[in-house]
């Protein structure tokens, strides 16, 4: 039995513009990371699909370094807005707006 | 229908409606334990894909540690929910939604007209192989290890990065 | 893999191992001498000069390690100019009042800036797509964390979050692509990917999508045009060293991929006057030319209304980036070394009008052009040097900027693309409009309030002719830059 690999990478694609959406939309700056890692994995399931179908390691392993990264930017990145909320007391991307946008 | 093909099916589509629910959810802790069920079907889907060490990573480090995280800021910080989500400025929002959209038909539209299914032809074998913990350790740490190295100095700047912006006085 | 090849991979990383064994050691000093701060910018100098020897060393040199990176002239001019401006930016943190301020995280400080330089020398001759990923991030990782650095400072944090959420999408855009690109060619190295680009025919349209992808994700680095929205509020909120170092390195090792990425990937042949013939899978010229022109437009026109000097130097680095884009956009070995010979000039130029910058902030504590109204006199020196840097900036004859731009023109011409050499021509025009109203505005406007005369200590004064000597002098005797830059166009492999 074959699954034919469309299926995924059109699960992929439609992960990715979900988050691509949710980064654009979403005013919470916290759901806005979720966002990003939501793109980062519909990567991570591009990236296994087609080493699983190649038989070749090398996506797996660059899968692993993303999620290295991701870890590493999400804490980065959250602690920013732990940051900025100790500055202004919120986390909304509307009222973050001294510089302009 | 055979087993692996039923259980596809169900894990992508879970995948699918959860990265929707966590996108379209006002309260951000729902946003997030969504992302953690999306997350952890798509370990399944590894599993299926012959990825078992991935799988198995994925749930540890990106539904436990990532979200954990993610939650636990959350409930640190407290945030008012969005209270209405297309109130700001809904024009800008639908445009971004019909550009998204046009992207996303365009990659469908892309990958179908590419065809790689024609030429890739799942070798069982070999990718049982490819996704062993055996296999992934020994690229890791002959061919890759270079990017080994300079993904430990990454995970050292950010540590040092996190605690710098994060603390709130360094004594 | 056996010990010779480990060893012979490892001759090849000498400068980037110099600078993780000095990333460790500003760390464990930081940690163990903890009064001791004065001594980490005299450790990180004195580590980044031996670095510097290594990189020279590396001029001759010729050879992959691991497979994964190719140590060569061209990496090597790049990594020169990355720990140049390293120097320069540590020597202007010494006095910049906004890290004095920040006493308790010297240490982490330096630790970071050091490693944004281990992720640009990685950058710069990386020729893996793993490789590349990762070390961009590192480059991105430290510079977010840079950026909000002064973390009291509501500006500074914001920065900070808007540079960590472009990025984030960025980086994530690019990972996509690189997904695609492994998917269709089966391997993440740019050598074996030119060889399959070149033997198979390809399912053209999803690699040309796949391209244009990570092109998103270096263009956010280099901040060219529909991918530069962070560069003017990261550039005004960040610490002003911070903004130098991200306005120079980054954009250099943003180049250096850029540059290799479309070099390697889709090369076919060379033709014999030195133009390169690419592979009929993505219109390079076309696109570089159009995103080039729509960069340097946007970035200039958008200077004309800044009122905040750090702002407005963001928008003319987005344009300088214009221009650096059109020389690529050549695709010749000429238009290479317009690139190189632009970089080694902007190199000093751009550092040197930050610095001065930031030494008037540093006293009047503003960075906004009405504030600079008749200083003229009170701030002699630094009036002047500010004047030079930023005629150079503008293109003026006898500074080295004019022989920047004359490179690019040459190169340009010679290609005959004279419909695009005279919209960059005109660009240049709009350029001074804003680079004079600066000078306008320290010299023929009259004090509204008296100042008394800024003093430079003895150390900025040689800082700043260490950075003034070379725009003067190359904008003369220019023949050294432009011969470093015609030995360092090889390539390995081709």
């Amino acid at each position: 039995m074959q699954i034919p690999i469309e299926y995924y990478l059109i699960l992929s694609a439609f992960m990715f513009s979900v988050g691509v959406v949710g980064v654009l939309t979403r005013r919470n700056a916290i759901v806005v990371f979720m966002c990003v890692e939501l793109m980062l994995n519909s990567a991570n399931l591009t990236l296994i699909t087609y080493s699983s179908y190649l038989g070749d390691t090398v996506g797996q392993l660059f899968v692993f370094f993303v999620m290295a990264v991701a870890a590493a930017e999400a804490a980065v990145g959250l602690a920013i807005i732990i940051a900025i909320f100790r500055n202004k007391l919120t986390i909304n991307i509307d009222e973050i707006n001294i510089l302009k946008w | 229908m055979s087993l692996e093909l039923i259980l596809s099916i169900v894990f992508g589509g879970i995948c699918a409606v959860t990265a929707l629910l966590v996108i379209t959810r006002i309260n951000p802790v729902i946003s997030a334990l969504f992302l953690v069920v999306n997350f952890a079907s798509l370990a399944g889907l590894y599993l299926i894909l012959n990825a078992q060490f991935i799988a198995i990573a994925q749930i540890i480090v990106y539904a436990g540690a990532i979200m954990v995280f993610f939650l636990f800021v959350i409930m640190l910080l407290n945030p008012e929910s969005e209270k209405k989500f297309f109130s700001h400025k809904p024009y800008i929002k639908i445009f971004t939604v019909v550009i998204v959209a046009i992207v996303f038909v365009q990659i469908i539209y892309m990958i179908f007209l590419a065809q790689p299914s024609e030429e890739l032809i799942k070798e069982s074998a070999k990718s049982v192989n490819a996704g062993t913990i055996e296999q992934i350790g020994r690229e890791l740490f002959t061919n890759y290890v270079l990017p080994f190295e300079a993904a430990g100095y990454l995970l050292l700047a950010a540590t040092i990065g996190a605690l710098v912006i994060a603390k709130k006085k360094f004594e | 893999m056996n010990f010779e090849s480990l060893n012979t991979s490892l001759q090849f990383l000498k400068p980037e191992i110099a600078v993780s064994i000095l990333l460790v050691v500003v760390v464990l000093f930081d940690l163990i001498f903890q009064n001791n701060k004065k001594a980490l910018p005299v450790i990180s100098i004195t580590g980044l000069l031996v670095t510097g020897y290594f990189i020279i060393e590396q001029f001759t040199l010729n050879g992959y390690a691991f497979n994964l990176l190719t140590a060569d002239a061209f990496g090597a001019f790049f990594k020169l100019i990355v720990a140049l401006s390293a120097i320069f930016v540590i020597l202007f943190s010494i006095s910049s009042s906004e890290i004095i301020r920040c006493e308790d995280r010297q240490g982490e400080y330096y630790t970071l800036i050091l490693g944004m330089v281990l992720g640009m020398f990685l950058i710069s001759s990386a020729t893996d797509l793993i490789l590349i990923y990762l070390s961009i991030e590192l480059l991105s990782l430290s510079s977010y964390i840079l950026a909000g650095f002064v973390k009291t400072v509501e500006r500074d944090s914001e920065a900070s979050l808007k540079y960590v959420i472009y990025g984030g999408v960025a980086s994530g855009v690019m990972l996509f692509g690189i997904s695609i690109i492994y998917g269709l060619t089966g391997s993440t190295n740019l050598y074996t990917i030119n060889s399959i680009l070149q033997s198979a025919q390809l399912g053209g349209f999803t690699f040309i999508f796949a391209g244009f992808m990570v092109l998103s994700g270096i263009g956010f680095k280099i901040s060219i045009a529909p991918f530069h929205f962070w560069t003017p509020d990261v550039y005004e909120g960040a610490p002003i060293t911070i903004t130098a170092f991200l306005s120079v390195a980054s954009k250099a090792a943003g180049f250096a991929l850029l540059v290799r990425f479309i070099k390697i990937t889709f090369f076919d042949s060379m033709s014999e006057s030195g133009y390169w013939i690419l592979l009929n899978v993505i219109d390079w010229q076309s696109l570089l030319v159009l995103l080039s022109i729509l960069t340097m437009t946007l970035g200039n026109f958008a200077a004309l209304w800044q009122e905040n000097l750090k702002r407005m130097l963001a928008y003319s680095s987005i344009a300088h980036a214009g221009y650096l884009l059109l020389a690529v956009a050549v695709l010749s070995n000429e238009g290479l070394i317009a690139v190189l010979v632009y970089f080694s000039i902007y190199l000093f130029m751009n550092l040197g009008a930050f610095f001065v910058v930031m030494l008037i902030a540093n006293k009047i504590g503003s960075e906004d052009v009405d504030d600079y109204k008749g200083l003229g006199s009170s701030v002699s020196f630094l009036g002047v040097a500010l004047a030079i840097f930023l005629l150079s900036l503008a293109g003026l004859p006898p500074t080295a900027g004019f022989i920047a731009k004359l490179y690019l023109f040459i190169a340009l011409i010679d290609a005959n693309m004279v419909t695009v050499a005279i919209i960059a021509l005109l660009n240049t025009v709009v350029a001074y409009y804003y680079y004079v109203r600066v000078l306008k505005n320290l010299y023929l406007v009259r004090k509204e309030v008296e100042m008394e005369p800024v003093g430079v200590s003895f150390g900025n004064k040689i800082i700043i002719l260490l950075l003034l000597i070379p725009v003067l002098v190359f904008g003369i005797y220019f023949t050294p830059i432009v011969n470093l830059a015609k030995s360092s166009i090889a390539f390995i492999g081709f």
